[in-house]
């Protein structure tokens, strides 16, 4: 089994498969529809490069024209073209059925967990040294304001946590706040859930607005407070270039 | 003689296609785990009347109901660290013109101020599921409360828009019933699927809609009523469906894919053999 039908489809299983399998191994997993959106590039791709030419042509779509037609076929041939000829209009009907059938389940969220943040909030630094004075305050703030939710080992399962979808972040989970800069945890926690863009989804979020109970000060030693009692450091600018 | 058949071109790209679709519909990924509770309540269709006075009702045993955690209230001032209230079981029914849902927790003491409240988002717009409260990037919408109390023994349709903003609205439209028993409330809360008001949530059947809850311990702990106002046990937004009626034209349509797939073959097939013998 050799020529272009053969090397097309090990190209599209190998798109499928890396996007389906190795890439979630490095970041979040891509939804299914995106994946069949890729494929199905992919696949026009390999169309557009196997009809190019005439003789192409007739390389690519020939073995498929006489696959179909059943043509002087052996036995193995024909029950494959018979497979696929009631296999087509069954999945057309299992297509049919899915796409009508009313589902069980909730709507699907695809909420951006980490959205850009207003450019007011972009690039500012902790003006406060990171001292271990500074440090005690903001984990004294931490357990007082940030515990029942966050948890009291940062780790996201505070008291209160249970009852909030999406739930509180893990600050100690390395997707969390050692993916960020200072900054963006200074806006997170200044303008709370309510301060989300659209796709943060912000009517969900229970995270408060801080900047009606707590001053810019208070803010800033908390966030040094909150990496250091989850062991993890901010994203510095440098890595970001 | 390819020519002639340039149409059927298409046809490979379609089966396949269609097979990659489906594959990857296949390896879809499963639903959330329900390890953390549920995430929606199901309004199950049922015949006749629905069981709007009766918590205990022999209806609702015949029916599955959701479980949803709840939080202290420790979102917005005045907060409350400890709550009576850790989870609430819900099972709803309707009937095509009335729904019925009823909410059954802990509570080991019977006191004037216990209460149960449903939050609706109403309209298009999201609302935050913290009373409507204002977001800053999303113009949000209203939402609509049903606020059941032992004292008065029946419900209050509400509706807000930011915290200060709650208010009793002129048309009552929800009625509910309460029944203590060995430390377990049983509250129903039943109203018309749809209303007039444009205050209320119109609840579609086969439509998905948020709901969130809240519970009060009204129980005198040193003089005071322990919870009041917003120190109370909540959650955040979950989804609640009225189940639509069993629509049977969806296998007309299935049979009518498969005839025309079946069809398509034919010709296609019919028109090759003819192409390649000519
Ligand atoms: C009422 C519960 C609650 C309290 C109290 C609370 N948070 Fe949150 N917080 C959340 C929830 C829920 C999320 C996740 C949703 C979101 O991102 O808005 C969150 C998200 C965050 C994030 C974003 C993390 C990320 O990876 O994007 C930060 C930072 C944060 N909280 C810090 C704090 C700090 C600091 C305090 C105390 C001053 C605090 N939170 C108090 C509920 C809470």
């Amino acid at each position: 089994m050799k020529g272009p039908i053969f090397n097309g489809a090990i190209i599209l299983v190998g798109v499928f498969v890396f996007l389906k399998f190795l890439l979630p191994l490095f970041t979040a997993p891509l939804p299914a529809s995106l994946i069949y959106l890729y494929v199905a590039l992919a696949l026009s791709g390999i169309m557009i490069f196997g009809t190019m030419s005439a003789s192409s042509l007739e390389a690519f779509m020939g073995p498929i024209y006489r696959f179909l037609s059943g043509k002087g076929q052996s036995g193995v041939g024909q029950m494959a073209r018979l497979a696929v000829l009631v296999l087509f209009p069954l999945l057309v009907g299992w297509q049919t059925y899915t796409k009508l059938a009313p589902s069980d389940l909730p709507p699907a969220e695809n909420r951006t967990i980490h959205p850009a943040p207003p450019g007011e909030f972009v690039g500012l630094s902790n003006p406060y040294p990171k001292v271990p004075e500074n440090i005690m305050m903001g984990k004294g703030l931490y357990a007082a304001y940030c515990s029942p939710c966050h948890g009291a080992n940062f780790d996201g399962k505070g008291p209160a946590a249970p009852g909030f979808n999406p739930p509180p972040a893990n600050f100690s989970d390395p997707g969390t706040i050692a993916q960020l800069q200072e900054s963006y945890l200074f806006w997170r926690i200044k303008k709370g859930g309510v301060g989300l863009p659209v796709e943060g989804m912000p009517w969900k979020s229970a995270m408060p607005r801080w900047e009606e109970e707590l001053s810019d000060e208070f803010i800033w030693k908390i966030i040094m407070g909150e990496y250091d009692g989850a062991h993890q450091s901010p994203r510095t600018w440098e890595e970001e270039e | 003689m390819l020519n002639s058949l340039t149409f059927l071109r298409t046809v490979p790209l379609l089966v396949l296609l269609g097979t990659v679709n489906v594959a990857l519909g296949l390896a879809n990924e499963p639903p959330p785990a329900e390890e953390t509770g549920s995430v929606s309540l199901r309004l199950y269709q049922v015949e006749g009347s629905v069981p709007s006075d009766d918590p205990n009702s022999a209806v609702w045993s015949s029916i599955e109901g959701s479980e949803f955690k709840l939080a202290p209230q420790v979102h917005w001032p005045p907060r409350i660290q400890e709550v009576t209230v850790k989870s609430v079981k819900v099972k709803g029914v309707h009937n095509g013109q009335e729904l019925a849902i009823l909410v059954e927790y802990n509570d080991p003491t019977e006191d004037p101020a216990d209460g149960a409240a449903l939050e609706f988002m109403v309209g298009d717009k999201q609302a935050h599921f913290a009373h409507g409260q204002e977001m800053l990037q999303v113009e949000g919408g209203p939402v609509n409360i049903w606020f059941w109390k032992k004292e008065t023994g029946n419900a209050l349709d509400m509706s807000a828009k930011g915290f200060k903003n709650l208010k009793t609205q002129e048309k009552q439209n929800v009625q509910a019933k309460g029944v203590w028993e060995n430390g377990t409330w049983k509250v129903v809360f039943s109203r018309s699927l749809i209303t007039e008001d444009e205050q209320d949530v119109q609840i579609q059947p086969g439509e998905w809609r948020s709901v969130a809850f809240a519970f009060w311990d009204g129980a005198i702990v040193d003089g005071l009523v322990k919870e009041k106002g917003s120190q109370k046990a909540v959650s955040s937004w979950w989804y609640i469906r009225a189940e639509p009626s069993a629509d049977n034209s969806i296998y007309v349509w299935v049979l009518f894919g498969l005839a025309l797939a079946a069809a398509f073959e034919l010709v296609i097939v019919r028109k090759l053999r003819k192409g390649q013998s000519a």
